[in-house]
């Protein structure tokens, strides 16, 4: 699905130099369940942003789908991304002023799918997902959990191959962050590749691989048995 | 605790850069528009209040409504009224004054120049009082003739102002030249007074004899009458005595019947001397008064717009500072924990508020220094700014900013002191609430559809402007010179001959009055023959002009019936026979359309060889030879009057010169060469007519350059207004826009998002705008017969909102495109 070769990412604030990531080389293949590890700051998030191409590399090479996109304009990369990802947020991040059932169409509309369609793809998801019942409010009259299960429907509703997760449960309690992780099994169940950055051990465990990064260096990879 | 607000309130300042400049300037602007009109309309309201006991002055003006005749109104009065009514209202009147005005010329060795010259009773300084600088008013001005003269007037003519004693050589007072003494000079007259004499000069009765039309009369309206009226007597009190004496002892008594009240068909009204210059238009008809009149519509609207100018710049501060306000809730919120009342926190952001208007303020001073000069020629006028010298004003503005201040810092300041400390320190949430974003929609509707009204307004004003300016006069009008020839009287045919033989020129025709001269000549004519249907004649009033042969040939009028006069008929000319002759004078008499129907003819060919009689200086019966279409004599303000061209050579006073050369000056000068051998010793007195035209319509082109400069500045201040709020809202939306553009938006999706929310409040101030403005505006067209189209009003009101929607994506076209390209990942990390 992708590979990531000698990938570093730096910023510069002040003259000084930060290296967000360190010559990282991962490989992830389509139908993967991947957690990413490590303490705050050792670039967890700055790995997700360029897999998800919201974030360019300063150096190395990113192999998508076969194409290396590492030079690719935004323009590109938005429609690589548009067709390719899905994204699940630790804070959500639902529009306030639309409903549920407009929140999961958005995705829809910027992919140019008729009104009919969208319709009946965002029911179809919205049952899946158990908020069809929720449709007509808005995110601040939902619980956290509902949020999520919202977000996640919006990151599935497109077909994606591959949907990114940046702390998905951070925000949730435990009941409701472990709903939210049999959501994502249940979609890695049937064929969706899933990268996640998370804190929680437990919640690393339903991945099938654990990479564990520190100071933008990629320190481990345990893999879980099946 | 001040200290730590004017901290707060400065680093606020100095922290919302765009914001606060946006803030200051939109303030600044409108409230220079504020003063500059201010400036205008003290002026305006001032006139004549400066004058000794003005509150006792007043003036009497003269309206007649006789049946079967036009309204007659005039600021002028008969000259037998004020002795008869100063005597009879003993009780009332203190003393009063005549005016007579005159044009003059003052010879200065070679050298000749019009003046203006005002002949007064005795007792004209008595009522007004002005300064003295040489002589006094009792000891200058004792006997007939005494002159009085202005100290610019003095430094004209000697170059100082000790001239008591000195002559003017003056023509024409009486038909001779005479050496007049200078007995006293007064200082120049301010700009606010309705007075415009520089020349004052005691009457010499000796001048009118009994039968004479300005001083003995009772119904000829020629001279100016004020009175001064007791202590303690209302001008009320003093109207009530003169309408008893109109109906029941004055002369008028006698032309009407004895059921009949006098006042029903004359008035004299009178009017407060500080009113004349905005109120006398109301009693003036067509003609003028001794100066221009001010407008006391015109006075209004400008107020109106000064307010509104202000009012979009106070609402840009509101929308602004509610806007910025969760920015600031943490201060709020942490001012309360630490012990801060609500009030506390309310007064602190009305002083900050109050702060950044008196900032303003001071950048608006500087403005209006800046640019008076350019207000002052679109004005014609000369305003001042003496701040420091007229307490007044400087208290008056202080006072402006502070409510300013308070109108635009009360919503805010009740908005923001009414954060709960808890929620929102607890809550990293935004503290927007859905009220107060539509607030500001609401306000932004309101400030588009301000500006749009003007906008409309200004385009409506111009464009009756233009209208009239370009309208099918019915006559020639390029080319065309015109000479005042009234001190030509016996030369006109030499100086015709002269001026012919300049190659430039190809006619020269007399009349009595050149196209926008305009005169109230107006008499009784009677068709003779009956109609064919038998209606009986009535006499019927019309306006009548006198020209030479060629007049209407020159201005390439063609008759609709009949001929044009003709010197080769021989009986076209008016043979003026004496008042008592049994026999009447005959001649011939061209009529326009309006007459035509006002004399009953339903056809032009009917009216050609009929017979109206007329009586003026003897009876006439003039042959009807040909019927013209309307042509506009006058300013299209006013209606066609039905009118007679009449052939008479002894009432000539103007010469209209057809040229085509493309040296102006060369001919100019050409032309002052043979004025000056034919009229020597008098001023020549030459107009374009173009010119003459246009100036039918200064009022108009006036009120549409201030329109135009206003209400531009009301759309920069609305589209500042509207860019900070744009740039707000993209702050404010900056997460939102994260989501769209992960979930696959680009850039134009995200720019077109975000203009779509502006146009909205544009689009709906439109549609706001479009009905006031046009009910407006037609109700202003109303006041010209000949106008714009009511429908191009379809267009300005498309234009403009198609303009103002441009304008709101140009603003906002650029915060959006800034934000679209942003980085998601940013917004949605780090809130």
């Amino acid at each position: 699905m992708l590979k990531l070769h000698n990938l570093s990412r730096s910023y510069q604030t002040d003259n000084i130099e930060t290296m967000a990531l360190d010559n990282v080389n991962i490989e992830i293949k389509k139908g993967e369940f991947v957690a990413i590890m490590g303490p705050s700051g050792c670039g967890k998030s700055t790995l997700l942003n360029t897999i998800g191409m919201l974030d360019n590399p300063s150096a190395g090479d990113y192999i998508f789908a076969g194409e290396n996109v590492a030079g690719y304009s935004e323009k590109q990369l938005s429609e690589i991304r548009k067709k390719s990802i899905g994204f699940i947020f630790q804070n959500f991040n639902l529009i306030d002023e639309l409903t549920v059932q407009e929140n999961i169409e958005l995705a829809l509309i910027y992919h140019k799918i008729p009104a009919a369609e969208r319709k009946q793809r965002v029911e179809k998801v919205m049952d899946k997902v158990g908020i069809a019942h929720r449709a007509k409010h808005l995110p601040n009259q939902l619980s956290g959990g509902q949020q999520q299960r919202v977000a996640v429907a919006r990151a599935v509703v497109g077909d994606q191959p591959m949907i990114l997760a940046d702390e998905p449960t951070g925000n949730l309690d435990s009941a409701h962050g472990q709903e939210v992780m049999e959501m994502l099994q249940q979609l890695n169940a049937e064929g969706t590749t899933i990268v996640m950055v998370t804190h929680s051990p437990a919640h690393a465990d339903y991945a099938r691989r654990t990479i564990h990064l520190f100071d933008g260096h990629v320190v481990n990879e345990n893999v879980r048995a099946a | 605790m001040f200290r730590n607000y004017l901290i707060t309130a400065w680093r606020n300042i100095i922290k919302n850069g765009i914001f606060s400049v946006i803030n200051i300037f939109g303030l600044a602007v409108g409230l220079m528009s504020c003063i500059l009109i201010m400036l205008f309309v003290r002026q305006e309201i001032g006139f004549d209040s400066w004058l000794t006991d003005s509150d006792r002055l007043v003036r009497m003006h003269t309206s007649y409504s006789m049946p079967n005749r036009d309204k007659f109104e005039t600021v002028r009065s008969a000259g037998s009224m004020m002795p008869a009514i100063r005597d009879y209202a003993k009780n009332e009147v203190e003393t009063g004054v005549r005016f007579i005005q005159f044009g003059i010329t003052v010879r200065k060795g070679e050298d000749a120049f019009a003046e203006q010259a005002t002949m007064v009773d005795s007792s004209f300084f008595s009522l007004f009082d002005l300064p003295f600088v040489q002589g006094s008013k009792t000891s200058s001005f004792n006997k007939p003739m005494d002159l009085i003269i202005t100290e610019r007037l003095a430094l004209k003519y000697f170059g100082r102002t000790d001239v008591i004693g000195e002559t003017l050589t003056i023509c024409c007072v009486s038909d001779n030249t005479s050496e007049v003494a200078i007995t006293g000079v007064i200082k120049n007259l301010p700009d606010e007074t309705h007075l415009n004499t520089e020349m004052i000069v005691r009457l010499q009765p000796l001048l009118f004899s009994e039968d004479d039309g300005t001083l003995h009369t009772w119904t000829s309206l020629n001279v100016y009458t004020y009175f001064k009226l007791k202590p303690n007597v209302t001008m009320e009190q003093f109207q009530q005595r003169i309408d008893y004496w109109m109906d029941n002892e004055s002369p008028l008594r006698d032309m009407f019947d004895n059921n009949e009240t006098v006042t029903d068909f004359v008035q004299q009204r009178l009017m407060p001397v500080p009113d004349l210059h905005l109120n006398a238009k109301q009693h003036a008809g067509n003609m003028g008064d001794l100066t221009p009149m001010g407008d006391s519509n015109m006075i209004r609207t400008f107020i109106v717009v000064a307010g509104l100018v202000l009012l979009i710049a106070c609402i840009n501060f509101m929308n602004l500072s509610t806007a910025k306000a969760s920015k600031r809730a943490r201060e709020v919120a942490m001012r309360k924990v630490l012990g801060a009342s609500r009030t506390q926190v309310a007064l602190q952001f009305l002083g900050e508020a109050i702060a950044i208007v008196i900032l303003s303020l001071m950048f608006a001073l500087v403005a209006v220094e800046i640019v008076l000069p350019l207000y002052n020629e679109l004005l014609g006028k000369t305003l001042e700014l003496r701040l420091f010298s007229d307490p007044a004003l400087l208290l008056s503005l202080l006072l402006v900013a502070i409510l300013v201040g308070l109108g635009a810092g009360m919503y805010p300041a009740f908005y923001l002191s009414k954060f709960l400390p808890g929620q929102i320190l607890k809550s990293t949430k935004s503290v927007e609430s859905k009220s107060s974003t539509k607030m500001r929609s609401l306000l932004v509707v309101f400030q588009f559809s301000i500006s749009i009204i003007l906008v409309i307004s200004t385009l409506v004003v111009y464009g009756q402007t233009v209208f009239s300016n370009n309208i099918n006069v019915g006559y020639q009008s390029d080319n065309k010179l015109v000479l005042n020839v009234r001190p030509a009287r016996e030369n006109l045919a030499s100086l015709k001959q002269e001026l012919l033989s300049l190659p430039e020129i190809s006619s020269v025709v007399y009349s009595s009055e050149a196209p926008t001269q305009d005169d109230e000549n107006n008499n009784y004519f009677k068709l003779l023959e009956t109609h064919s249907d038998g209606t009986a004649n009535e006499q019927v009033l019309l306006n009548y002009h006198n020209m030479d042969f060629g007049f209407f040939e020159a201005y390439k009028v063609t008759p609709i019936a009949g001929r044009l006069f003709d010197e080769n008929y021989g009986s076209d000319e008016i043979n003026l026979v004496p008042e008592n002759s049994s026999e009447p004078g005959k001649g011939s008499v061209i009529l326009n359309e309006t007459a035509l129907k006002e004399l009953g003819f339903t056809s032009a060919e009917q009216a050609i060889g009929k017979t109206l009689a007329h009586e003026v200086r003897g009876k006439q019966h003039l042959t009807i030879v040909g019927v013209i279409p309307d042509i506009y004599f006058r300013s299209i303000k006013f209606d066609v009057r039905p009118t007679a061209y009449t052939l008479n050579p002894t009432r000539l006073r103007a010469a209209s010169l057809t040229f085509s050369t493309d040296d102006i000056s060369s001919l100019l000068n050409k032309i002052e060469l043979i004025w000056k051998r034919n009229v020597p010793m008098q001023p020549i007195e030459l107009e374009f007519l173009s010119e003459m035209m246009k100036a039918q319509y200064n009022d108009e082109v006036t009120t549409a350059q201030l329109f135009l400069v206003f209400s531009l500045l009301a759309v920069v201040i609305a589209c500042l207004g509207l860019y900070g709020l744009s740039a707000f809202t993209v702050e404010r939306r900056t997460k939102e826009i994260g989501i769209r553009k992960v979930m696959g938006a680009s850039v134009r999706d995200i720019v077109s998002l975000l203009i779509w929310q502006f146009s909205k409040p544009v689009a709906i101030a439109n549609i706001l705008a479009w009905p006031i403005a046009a009910y407006a505006m037609l109700s202003w067209l109303e006041s010209f017969p000949y106008r714009l189209s009511e429908l191009w009003l379809i267009p300005i009101c498309l234009g403009v909102g198609l303009l103002s929607l441009i304008i709101a994506w140009s603003t906002v076209g650029g915060n959006a495109a800034k934000v679209a390209r942003k980085n998601p990942i940013k917004a949605l990390r780090y809130e």
